[in-house]
């Protein structure tokens, strides 16, 4: 749809009006800002605790803006990082099963992505909405992680793995690693593959794309089972960096996934998106703390993080209606 | 909407699904841990209950209209933070009362407001207002807890008239109300015309979005009428009042048959859906003494009711917003 505007916008307007140019634009005002401030900033060692801390939302905030893309929510990502945690704690831990990283992370990984795939069954032959689907598993899944875990936090993983999340290799940790992986498979996917073009028809018109002879179950099955891996991933190059695995591990996570996406510019409605975006509101969701922390307005800010959040979700979502009202009349509306 | 009643078949199947559910557990209930239903332990376990129910009528209206207010939690922080700083610094019970309610509207309003005049999703926006309210709430009160507001503030929601507590008689009151403004007046039934499509409704003349913004209104009052009774209940006043509590409203608000897509749904099968989880809730609770059993059971309910209905009766309609 873009593509037939063209001819009508000036290339500057197009550019500056994107989602993209608007996020990179206010993330590099505030490091502008923040480092006249504190020059400490843009140490070395700070930029690279950012992007370290970035890694597990943008792996999953790929699954799921497809997911957002078909026009559906995964509202259960944060418990089920928690549950694969708690799984991979138990597989893993020299006090628990000690099993091998050869076979614990490989079933961690189905872990996640067999709980994806039955939130896709559940949503497409089961014809249940995916956000109930999904707000029941919140619930269900974070209380099925306190039970196995039986009350007491988890240690004693494989030093291996804790040296890989947190060290890594030639200085970057495994998460970041990860994270580039994940990213460029997900280009990949969205960009050179048919299923991706099947999921973007799909988000922008349902019955267009199965008038097409396209079939939806395959593509949200996939959608879901990504994401769900993606999420086991996650709290695997993640949460070692953590000296205890615990119960709480990705409380609101989903929340800070979902509102990455949407700030990314995804369309909640479906059909609309891109990866770029996503990325970019991912970084300056995860600034906002470390910003707080050098503006050095004291303890007291740090507290506003959240307020803050919901301020910019509230500011991506009423720029793009105001946007999209302007262009009322042409080929968008 | 020139003819009020929808259907001329049966349309209360799915109450009475839940009714007869409601038995079975009751009757399990009392088989497998005796004492459960006696009316005294009962009125005891009820104090659980009010705080959700009292949220879950607005819920029910607002997802009626093919909406949803993920917000009712953070809002009851926010609240909660204006309770205690206005007692802090008035000393005065009433003042800080209405300015606990007068927050609710506000963020109420807030939400509405943007629902309707930007055209937004309510998704989106009240997630939003979920990080937002919860976050002011933390920046406001810095994680401080206020507390002691007097022995008569807390006798508020302890107290018991003919054995009742007297939020039980608030709820009471409120559900007849409301049910009564959904199922006999012509703006109640238009929420069920904006539920099944909005466009279609804004055509035939009704003011779509004032009413969404009453509705948004409305459920910040209540989420600021629960927060009185949470804060007279624990005696304290802290940022994170309600945390979580939106998800237990909503699943309530489903369970009882309300479609998540708008357009369908009833007050009394709101009551039921309330009651089912409630009592599904204090039984696993009581019988196998684990805790987090309450919520796996919760979640699984939640799935399983929506599944069996899109299974037995396929909608057609499923989609259409």
């Amino acid at each position: 749809m873009t593509r037939n505007s063209k001819t009508e916008i000036s290339a500057f307007a197009r550019i500056t009006t994107r989602r993209e140019f608007g996020l990179a634009v206010l993330i590099a005002l505030i490091t502008i800002v923040v480092s006249f401030f504190d020059p400490r900033f843009l140490d070395a060692i700070n930029l690279r605790d950012i992007i370290v801390r970035c890694a597990p939302t943008a792996i999953v905030a790929c699954g799921m803006m497809l997911v957002i893309v078909t026009a559906e929510i995964d509202i259960s990502v944060g418990s089920l990082m928690a549950l694969t945690a708690a799984a991979m704690g138990i597989l893993l831990s020299e006090h628990e099963w000690n099993l091998s990283l050869w076979i614990g992370l490989p079933a961690t990984l189905m872990l996640g992505t067999a709980v994806g795939l039955l939130t896709g069954l559940l949503v497409t032959v089961g014809k249940v909405p995916s956000i109930i689907v999904t707000l029941g598993l919140l619930t269900a899944l974070r209380g099925f992680t306190t039970l196995i875990m039986g009350g007491k936090n988890i240690d004693g993983l494989p030093p291996s793995l804790q040296h890989a999340a947190k060290q890594g290799f030639w200085g970057i940790p495994l998460g970041v690693w990860v994270a580039a992986c994940v990213l460029i498979m997900t280009l990949v996917i969205i960009a050179w593959t048919p299923l991706g073009r099947r999921i973007f028809a799909f988000g922008s018109s349902r019955y267009a794309a199965t008038m097409c002879g396209l079939s939806e179950k395959p593509l949200k099955l996939f959608v879901f089972a990504y994401t769900g891996f993606l999420t086991a991933l996650a709290a695997i190059v993640d949460v070692p960096r953590l000296p205890t695995i615990e119960s709480g591990i990705g409380l609101e996570f989903e929340l800070l996934v979902v509102t990455c996406v949407v700030v990314g510019g995804v369309s909640i409605n479906g059909g609309r998106g891109t990866l770029l975006g996503v990325l970019l509101a991912v970084l300056l969701m995860t600034m906002i703390r470390p910003v707080l922390t050098y503006l050095e307005i004291g303890e007291e800010a740090e507290k506003w993080t959240k307020a803050i959040q919901g301020t910019l979700i509230a500011i991506a979502v009423i720029g793009d209606s105001l946007f999209r009202r302007r262009g009322r009349g042409g080929p968008m509306s | 909407m020139s003819q009020p009643r929808m259907a001329t078949r049966f349309s209360w199947w799915h109450e009475l699904v839940l009714f007869c559910l409601l038995i079975v557990l009751f009757g399990l209930a009392e088989f497998l841990s005796p004492g459960f239903l006696t009316p005294s332990k009962q009125l005891y376990l009820s104090r659980h209950l009010w705080i959700f129910a009292i949220m879950a009528l607005s819920m029910t209206l607002i997802i009626i209209a093919g909406g949803i207010d993920l917000s009712v939690g953070s809002a009851m922080g926010l609240c909660a933070v204006a309770f205690g700083v206005t007692f802090e610094m008035t000393e005065q019970l009433p003042l800080a009362i209405v300015a606990c309610l007068l927050t609710g509207v506000l963020g109420g309003l807030f939400n509405g407001a943007l629902i309707a005049r930007f055209n937004l999703h309510p998704l989106i926006v009240t997630l939003a207002t979920y990080a937002a309210f919860r976050g002011m709430a933390e920046g406001i009160s810095q994680g401080e807890s206020y507390s002691q507001f007097g022995d008569r503030f807390s006798e508020l929601s302890r107290a018991t008239f003919l054995g009742i507590p007297l939020p039980g008689y608030l709820f009471f009151v409120l559900a007849v109300l409301v049910g009564l403004f959904l199922w006999r007046t012509p703006t109640g039934r238009s929420i069920y015309a904006i539920g099944h499509s909005a466009e279609a409704a804004r055509f035939s003349g009704i003011s779509v979005d004032r009413i969404r913004i009453g509705l948004y209104t409305f459920s910040g009052f209540l989420a600021g009428l629960a927060t009185v009774i949470y804060v007279s209940r624990f005696d304290t006043a802290k940022a994170d009042a309600g945390r979580g509590f939106e998800l237990d409203v909503i699943t309530a608000v489903v369970v009882g048959g309300t479609s998540i897509f708008g357009g369908r749904g009833t007050i009394v099968g709101t009551v039921l859906g309330l009651l089912l989880i409630h009592e599904t809730r204090q039984f696993v609770g009581r019988y196998w003494q684990v805790d987090e059993l309450k919520s796996i059971v919760v979640g699984v309910l939640l799935i399983v009711s929506v599944l069996i209905y899109q299974l037995l009766v396929r909608q057609r309609d499923t989609r259409s917003h």
